[in-house]
């Protein structure tokens, strides 16, 4: 009785680990490659049409993306992006900050004890569902024209995604782990600290990361309306003068530099912090 | 010196109530110091209850029971759990701190000690889901070892692996054991693991009583291929036939 022999498919794409390997990097390269040129084909085709629509639209609607371009460095230049940017980004993480010291403790009630979930619920669903602009409206009726303003703004649209995420954080804490430290002893601040805050942290982070996308657009709104500095506060300078290449040219910067914070500093930072888990090392 | 005394021990859930359920009868019994000891018995016997009260994590009916150290201070407890239970956030060095109430130079060179001893001397700086389940195993019983407990207790440890990873650590537990000389109770359903590991292995019977309290007195170390072992498994295993009609399933074996 002869063994079974399972041959290898006569299509092999590689014969040897060594060539296979090689084939799959070489593919992969390619991929990187497409979808860099397709990145790049999305930027050529937006700018087009931008040129194009300015082109033909009357004189002074709408400003081409070169003469935008123009005035971007000229504000760059002028530090007056520097300062302006820094007082909105300021602005934005203090509001931050109020959402995680009023959010945090809310969520750790809401995931802890079904009690006070129940009483807590509702009121959090209704928060994150009110539009941003009601909280800009509302910020500028309770503080008038000042810092403020955009701080609370931040603050509202922040705290329901916080106080959700910790719940959720809070719930996800491994009550094994908790018992372990228990049988050997630990106390329980050691158990805060070292069991329920670590299980806490990619939930917040994710709470953050959720409402910074929409608390800068806040930030900068509540500023248009009633701002003493920032960029909101420009964007309706510019705008009060019909500076149509001011009012984009700050909005584009703007935009620019909110998503390297969204998408490099806080990624970058969530990155180290989260170093254990097994889905962060991967991409490396 | 008894390490761990159980005397006229009752555990009866709900009592007072119609639904008052019995599950430890009388249980008396002494481990003394540098010994195995296995708790042996099939689901439902309360050798998980018992376990519980000798932790502290469950009070008892009526009965005493002590745990007490050789130098009179507070017993120390070591646990190996079904699970690893290891914090996923700490490197596996630091996870054997967290369980040490000291930080000095010494308890660093007893934790390098043990992870050696568990042939993880260079892992110590991995997360562990770095690590494989065997692996995450083996570090748990470093960290239980590593506190110096003066009573090890260890919950159906190697339950959860495959049959082959298990019989490797079951090797090196009795490596670790004989070299450290803790005392253990050991809880498990599986007797031919119990004879291997055991001086002695208490059996309980469903209704909580004690069954057989059986010595187990074969040389160190003692190997899964060995024919002795196997001889003493198979006799183990048929003095537990009687206990047959007493449950609805006996799970003695594997």
């Amino acid at each position: 009785m002869s063994n079974p022999v399972i041959e290898a498919p006569p299509t092999a794409p590689a014969v040897t680990w060594q060539e296979g390997e090689q084939l799959a990097r070489r593919a992969s390269s390619r991929r990187r490659a497409k979808r860099l040129v397709l990145l790049a084909a999305g930027w050529v085709a937006m700018l087009l049409v931008w040129n194009v629509a300015a082109y033909y639209l009357p004189a002074g609607v709408l400003p081409s993306p070169l003469e935008v371009l123009i005035v971007m460095w000229e504000i760059v230049a002028s530090g007056a992006f520097a300062a302006n940017f820094f007082a909105s980004v300021g602005k934005t993480f203090v509001g931050f900050l109020v959402a995680i010291a009023v959010g945090a403790p809310i969520g750790y009630l809401m995931g802890r004890y079904t009690y006070w979930r129940a009483f807590f619920h509702d009121g959090v669903t209704v928060a994150g569902t009110i539009p941003a602009l009601t909280y800009a409206v509302l910020s500028l009726i309770i503080f008038g024209i000042s810092d403020l303003g955009p701080i609370l703004s931040v603050a509202l649209v922040s705290v329901p995604y916080i106080a959700i995420n910790v719940a959720e954080g809070v719930r996800g804490v491994d009550q094994s782990l908790v018992k372990m430290s228990q049988a050997f002893g630990r106390s329980p601040q050691q158990i805060r600290r070292d069991v329920f805050i670590p299980t806490l942290v990619p939930y917040i982070f994710a709470a953050i990361r959720m409402s910074f996308a929409v608390a800068w657009k806040v930030e900068a709104l509540t500023e248009v309306f009633g701002g003493t500095n920032g960029v909101g506060f420009q964007i309706r300078s510019e705008y009060q003068l019909f500076n149509i290449d001011g009012v984009l040219a700050w909005m584009c910067l703007f935009i620019v530099f909110m998503l390297i914070i969204e998408r490099l500093v806080l990624r970058q930072f969530e990155n180290r912090v989260l170093a254990w888990r097994p889905e962060e090392r991967v991409g490396r | 010196m008894a390490v761990l005394t159980v005397k006229d021990l009752y555990k009866t859930f709900g009592a007072g109530t119609p639904r008052a359920n019995r599950v430890l009868d009388n249980i008396s019994f002494d481990v003394r110091g540098q010994t195995f000891v296995s708790i042996v018995g099939p689901s439902g016997c309360g050798k998980s209850t018992l376990l519980n009260i000798i932790s502290g994590v469950e009070t008892h009916t009526s009965g005493q029971i002590s745990v007490t150290s050789d130098d009179g201070k507070p017993a120390r407890m070591g646990y190996v759990f079904q699970d690893p239970r290891l914090l996923p956030w700490r490197s596996v060095r630091k996870n054997m701190l967290y369980v040490q109430d000291q930080a000095d130079d010494e308890t660093n060179r007893r934790v390098d000690k043990y992870l050696d001893m568990v042939g993880l001397g260079k892992h110590g700086d991995f997360w562990p889901g770095q690590l494989s389940g065997g692996m995450q195993q083996r570090v748990g019983i470093a960290r239980a070892f590593a506190v110096e407990p003066d009573l090890l207790i260890m919950d159906e440890p190697f339950s959860h692996l495959d049959a082959i990873t298990a019989r490797a650590l079951r090797e090196q537990l009795q490596d670790i054991w004989s070299q450290s000389k803790k005392t253990v109770v050991f809880v498990t359903h599986d007797v031919v693991e119990a004879v291997e590991l055991s001086d002695r292995i208490i059996v309980l019977q469903p209704g909580g009583k004690i069954f057989e309290d059986i010595t187990i007195d074969l040389p160190r170390p003692r190997r899964q291929t060995d024919p002795a072992v196997a001889t003493l498994q198979a006799e183990v295993l048929a003095r537990l036939e009687r206990m047959k009609g007493m449950a609805p399933q006996v799970s003695a074996a594997p």
